[in-house]
């Protein structure tokens, strides 16, 4: 008997449910960056509106280069349906706040991917995936840096101001 | 399809239970699903979606829900063939899948063991 399934499609089923879990949450993701983005820019944080939209592409093309893979593989690529976005804050330590666990999130998620795709022993879709576990050392980071800045500036005076200057020059190099 | 349409000698019986049974054509790359009165063809893609339409009805609301019968509609978009089952038929569809992809699965594994990792 041909294995027709095989034949038709590289990954598994179980991997291609994955997979289209994490373009629904790259989408989430992005739709999420996008009304921080709108919420800075309603507040005057000119910067981190800049910040959270490049934020938010990024993560539509996390999304897109999942699908195309999902694709490209045989399988079955599913746009998905964004709801539930979070449209406001209270306050601008908080945007942040939610950036990071976001990114949290989404770290978790590619894990337990990668940790799937060892069980099935799909190496294949494990070398995909770790473009973008490196990708999440330099998101974590980045999200991580931006929250410190309210410790090491402080919310004081125009300490606002200032975090909202310099969220924009974080940048992250591994060496 | 008509099953009389089809020599049913150049079918592979992937899975069969009580209710009905899925064949594979080897010839013509596709599935033929035996069940509910219906021979229905099905191509990869589409028989995927079906397992998923009917893994995702929630058979215990059906049950419980006083207010309407226990019938529903399995099909999707795209979908040449639809059924209209009862509960304990969608238990023996699903049933039927579960039972052909676990079939799929074997049949991958033996392909891997005997033809792809042997030379």
């Amino acid at each position: 008997m041909k294995d027709l399934m095989r034949i038709k499609c590289l990954i598994s089923q179980d991997i291609e449910t994955l997979l289209n879990q994490q373009i629904k949450k790259e989408a989430h993701s992005s739709s999420l960056y996008l009304s921080m983005a709108s919420w800075c820019n309603q507040n005057g944080y000119d910067f981190s509106a800049d910040y959270f939209t490049k934020q938010s592409e990024e993560e539509r093309m996390h999304q897109l280069k999942l699908f195309k893979y999902v694709l490209d593989m045989g399988g079955n690529a599913i746009s998905p349906e964004v709801t539930g976005i979070k449209t406001d804050f209270a306050g601008f330590r908080e945007v942040f706040e939610d950036a990071l666990e976001a990114e949290i999130a989404i770290t978790q998620s590619f894990k337990n991917l990668a940790s799937r795709c060892h069980k099935e022993m799909d190496f294949v879709t494990m070398e995909f995936l770790n473009w973008f576990l490196k990708e999440q050392r330099e998101e974590e980071y980045k999200a991580r840096r931006a929250l410190e800045l309210f410790e090491v500036i402080g919310e004081e005076g125009t300490g606002r101001w200032e975090i909202d200057k310099h969220v924009n020059k974080i940048t992250y190099s591994e060496d | 399809m008509e099953k009389a349409c089809i020599d049913i000698n150049e079918l592979v019986n992937v899975f069969s239970n009580t209710h009905g049974s899925v064949y594979q054509s080897d010839k013509l790359n596709c599935f033929y699903v035996d069940f509910g009165g219906k021979f229905a063809r099905f191509n990869c893609i589409s028989l995927q979606k079906i397992k998923k339409v009917v893994e995702q009805i929630d058979i215990e609301a059906l049950l419980l829900n006083t207010k309407r019968a226990d019938f529903e509609l399995v099909s999707f978009n795209g979908c040449e063939h639809i059924y209209l089952l009862n509960a304990l038929e969608i238990v023996a569809l699903k049933d039927l899948l579960q039972g052909a992809f676990t079939m799929f699965k074997l049949n991958h594994l033996i392909n891997d063991c005997l033809f792809r990792l042997v030379y």
